[in-house]
């Protein structure tokens, strides 16, 4: 099949890209051969083992937990030294190897059983000497083989995971971990079927023989894959891959005992398969009580297998997916010991005739999840581990703990067999008996999940740093604005009139807001007072204008002087007379002097009536005198004269400092209207936003999300930015309502695709296109919006990660917004962002596009 | 004031003459013109300050406003080419506590690339 068709078919399944076609192919196909080989295994290993007297069963499980260290350890130190090839064709030729001496084990055994000819068949020398040793050792073989099939299990799957490790990043392993699962049920599948099928033709220890040939074409598999990973990974991650590797067993110890939640991770592993384990028990004791010859048996588990392996085939391709997406990690996590509890408790009100039925229910639930959903998520848990501990950590939970539980439940089956002697009782006795423990351990499964689950998101954080910080609020740390900015009116007012310096002067002394610096710096000399030159504007280090000048301005009693004056009705009355003259001056200076004069005044009739007229003056430097006046005294007779001076850029910004000084009480209703007014000047409508994200009431967030509701493109940019604003401000403030926010972050993404499908995609390959930038500004806006229902730092940090971070840190705020936003927002906006190629986006938006424009409603 | 923009690899650069002033503005401001180049997805945004004589008050909100506008979209807002005057009143009202301001063009590209 060609890989675009390969590609197209692959992608009814999962999250395949065009370039890992063969990679998910091949590694489809490694875990489907590993799996297939080890449900033939596994039935006939069962077999033999419930065979022999219970009193052995837990042996073969604490054999593997007391013995696998060693096979770790040896694992390890193969895995460093051996080219990653090397090992894996080593280790793949040795279980064939293995399976063909314990095929000749068990041929030997029942031929014994059959009480057939002394000289065997399959040798000439020896022969007789060989039949007595496995008879006097018997059940040893079994155990060995059972030890054996958990040395492979464990070491094919972990080998499995590192081929996928070296091949794909963890996103892409995450986006295709479905998939590979479904390979894996389906080798499963394969072999459990082909176990049940042929067991009563060939028996149970000739079905070993099928295994070598499966695994010689898992070995063909693993070169493949190995082969795609320079194409995807390119050399250098290659080397990467392999250093990381060298990891000593002693390490991978440290690693988890030194990471609080990877020691977590193996509690609540541990005690999910220590539920499993004494699960095992029950359903053994079961079976046996059952079946009673081998191929009966070992076909029974066949079939048995099949059914589990099939359902979970079923369930992980129907639901696995969904459940994941839909409810997130933590239900997921909890499906399984949730069930497992009620059937367990469901043991004690069961009729003996049901047993065999609720050992099929309580085992097939253990593995069906275990194959499914357990399983997925398990490997989403290690995704907020550091790469280098990951690898370590993974290594010793799998080949260790893992089997240090089964060990443990071994142990506690073995304690309770003795003590509560069960060589006596019937298998419903000894299930429920085995249920007490078993309940204890999902108890306990179910609270660790509770506190890995708790730790997860910060552990996803932790990696995870601001790129930058809001440039509004580095300069609100850095610098008074005001002051700096009245500082630069006083240089420049030395230059027009010693009026308005002096008045300027005294404003800043007033608010003790002068350094000895800028004293010396706004300080000037006599003859320089007319001076136009721009160098002598800028002079440093002159004299002040008068000995004591500084002193007296600054002083208390001097300002109360100046009050007194403003208030004396002598003064009134003169500058009554004056002001109407100073307002109609033809000098741009005077104009300015009197509006600067108006905002120190008392609010009489007069000066209110000139402050008006300023206010609409042609000179936007007179307005801008004005402005100030007019925030001082906030007379609502001002504020239309104020808000048409939002219009011009010149005047805008001190005309938001005046409507920020009239409050929200005055200010919210008028700015209102003139946002919701569609006839008025858009540039007025768009300086609006700014000052209601000022007065950042829960009124003016309702002004701003109502406006932002009827969707005017135009006024978008100051919509968000004042809400963001907002939320910057007030970061715990629970000021916005989701069911506001919600809708418009949906219509922001469904624009979004709409720019892509309709701009940028038709444009990609054309240099120039400007496109791109429109839907980066549009993303942007969407996190700006999202921080308002979540919490705003997990969500900057994510889109400045996603924007601007490390693949690594890109794949954590991927992983993080995944447990932060809800199915909707998740759905909508992972497309948008997640790193596709162009046509495939295209694809994934356009699926997505009539859904989105349905949840997103329609107002504007 | 007048704006001459020169496109280079990794940033715009944006050469003034003139006073940046409310009474010396023609039109579009130095603000609206810093927006627009974001908006067409530029990022870095250097500010050639040699032919500048004065900035008022008004002045200064522009380039504080360009700088938070750039700044917010994870870009790089920085002067060059600053008179010793003006780099004086930028030193004590503390302005270059916030504003990255380097000797030439030179400089100010080094330190994107660095960045």
């Amino acid at each position: 099949m060609p890989d675009g068709r390969l590609n197209g078919f692959l992608n009814r399944f999962a999250d395949v890209r065009a370039a890992e076609t063969r990679a998910a192919v091949y590694l489809f196909g490694l875990f489907f051969l590993t799996t297939f080989s080890f449900y033939i295994i596994k039935p006939v290993k069962e077999n033999f083992l419930i065979g022999v007297t219970p009193a052995w069963w837990p042996y073969a499980d604490l054999a593997t937990a007391l013995l696998i260290g060693f096979v770790v350890a040896l694992n390890t130190r193969l895995l460093n030294r051996l080219p990653r090839r090397a090992y894996m064709t080593g280790t793949i030729l040795f279980f064939v190897a293995s399976l063909l001496v314990f095929w000749y084990i068990f041929d030997t055994s029942q031929q014994l059983l059959a009480r057939t000819p002394v000289i065997h068949h399959s040798a000439i020398i020896g022969v007789i000497p060989f039949q007595v040793i496995v008879r006097n050792i018997w059940p040893v073989p079994v155990l060995v083989f059972c030890f054996f099939s958990s040395v492979f299990i464990a070491m094919s799957v972990t080998q499995f995971w590192i081929a996928v490790n070296d091949t794909l990043d963890p996103y892409q392993a995450k986006r295709m971990v479905g998939l590979f699962v479904s390979g894996g049920l389906l080798g499963g599948i394969a072999g459990s079927l082909m176990t049940s099928l042929l067991v009563r033709v060939i028996g149970p220890e000739n079905l070993l023989l099928v295994c070598p040939g499966i695994l010689v074409a898992a070995l063909a598999a693993v070169h493949l894959v190995y082969g795609e990973q320079k194409k995807l990974r390119g050399e250098s991650e290659q080397g990467a891959a392999t250093a990381r590797a060298r990891v000593g067993y002693l390490e991978s110890f440290a690693a988890v005992r030194r990471n609080r939640y990877l020691l977590l991770l193996a509690g609540l592993l541990a005690s999910s398969m220590v539920a499993g384990s004494l699960v095992n028990y029950q359903f053994m004791a079961v079976v046996k009580s059952l079946y009673e010859s081998d191929a009966a048996r070992t076909a029974f588990l066949g079939t048995f297998f099949t059914g589990i392996l099939v359902l979970s085939a079923v369930l992980h391709m129907a639901a696995t997916q969904r459940i994941l997406k839909n409810f997130g990690i933590r239900l997921a996590l909890l499906s399984a010991p949730v069930f497992l509890l009620l059937v367990s408790l469901s043991v004690f009100a069961l009729p003996a005739g049901l047993l065999m039925a609720w050992a099929i229910a309580v085992r097939g639930g253990d593995k069906v999840f275990d194959n499914t959903v357990s399983q997925s998520v398990r490997e989403l848990l290690y995704i907020p581990v550091a790469e280098d501990i990951k690898y370590k950590g993974k290594m010793f939970i799998d080949m260790f703990v893992n089997k240090f539980a089964v060990g443990l439940g071994a142990g506690l089956f073995l304690l309770l067999y003795h003590v509560s002697h069960f060589a006596y009782k019937p298998a419903v006795t000894q299930v429920r008996e085995v249920g007490f423990l078993v309940i204890g351990f999902l108890v306990l499964w179910i609270a660790l999940i509770g506190v890995v689950y708790g730790l997860y998101p910060s552990v996803l954080k932790r990696d995870l740093s601001r790129k930058w910080r809001d440039g509004d609020k580095v300069i609100e740390e850095s610098i008074d604005v005001d002051r700096t900015r009245q500082v630069f009116e006083t240089l420049q007012s030395r230059e027009r009139s010693t009026t308005l310096y002096i008045m300027n002067i005294f404003d800043l002394l007033r608010k003790d807001s002068l350094s000895p610096e800028l004293k010396e710096l706004l300080g000037f000399k006599r003859d320089e007072l007319r001076a136009r030159s721009m160098d002598c504007l800028f002079d440093v280090g002159g004299e002040v204008f008068f000995q004591g000048f500084e002193e007296a301005i600054a002083d208390k009693d001097f300002e109360a002087e100046v009050r007194k004056v403003f208030a004396s009705d002598d003064y009134k009355a003169v500058m009554g007379m004056r002001l109407p003259a100073m307002a109609a001056s033809g000098s741009e200076i005077e104009r300015m002097e009197a509006a600067k004069l108006l905002g120190m005044m008392e609010p009489t009739p007069e000066v209110m009536g000139t402050l008006k007229a300023l206010l609409q003056d042609p000179s936007p430097e007179v307005a801008t005198y004005a402005l100030a006046g007019a925030a001082g005294h906030r007379r609502p007779e001002h504020l239309p004269l104020i808000l048409r001076l939002l219009d011009s850029p010149l005047t805008r910004q001190e005309a938001q400092a005046a409507l920020t000084a009239y409050g929200p009480a005055a200010g919210e209703p008028v700015l209102k209207d003139i946002l919701l007014d569609r006839s008025a000047s858009m540039d007025v409508r768009r300086a609006v936003p700014e000052v209601l994200a000022r007065y950042a009431t829960p009124k003016s967030v309702d002004i701003l999300l109502g406006a932002l509701a009827r969707r005017e493109e135009e006024l978008e940019p100051e919509i968000v930015d004042a809400l963001y604003k907002v939320r910057a401000g007030r970061p715990e403030a629970p000021i916005f309502k989701a069911r506001k926010v919600k809708p418009e972050v949906l219509y922001l993404i469904k624009r979004g695709y709409e720019i892509f499908l309709d701009e940028v995609f038709p444009a990609v390959g054309q240099a120039g296109s400007g496109a791109g930038a429109a839907l980066d500004l549009k993303i942007k806006r969407i996190f700006d919006l999202l921080t308002l229902i979540h919490p705003a730092d997990d969500i900057v940090k994510a889109y400045q990660n996603i924007l601007q971070g490390t693949r690594k840190s890109v794949d954590y705020s991927l992983e993080l917004l995944d447990n932060i936003l809800d199915r909707d927002l998740k759905a909508a906006l992972f497309p948008l962002i997640e790193d596709l190629p162009a046509a495939d986006r295209a694809v994934r938006l356009r699926k997505e596009l009539r859904s989105l424009a349905r949840l997103a409603g329609g107002r504007g | 004031m007048t704006i001459t923009t020169r496109d280079t690899d990794g940033a715009v650069i944006l050469d003034i003459s003139g006073e940046i002033r409310r009474s010396e503005n023609m039109g579009t401001t130095l603000h609206h013109q810093v927006k627009s180049h974001l908006d067409r997805g530029k990022r870095h945004i250097l500010l050639n300050l040699e032919k500048v004589e004065f900035i008022d008050s008004f002045g200064v909100g522009e380039i504080l406003a360009s700088y938070i506008s750039t700044q917010n979209l994870g870009g790089k807002f920085k002067l060059f080419n600053i008179s010793k005057k003006l780099l004086l009143i930028f030193q004590i009202t503390m302005l270059t506590k916030v504003l990255e301001i380097y000797d030439d063009e030179d400089c100010a590209l080094r330190s994107l690339e660095s960045a």
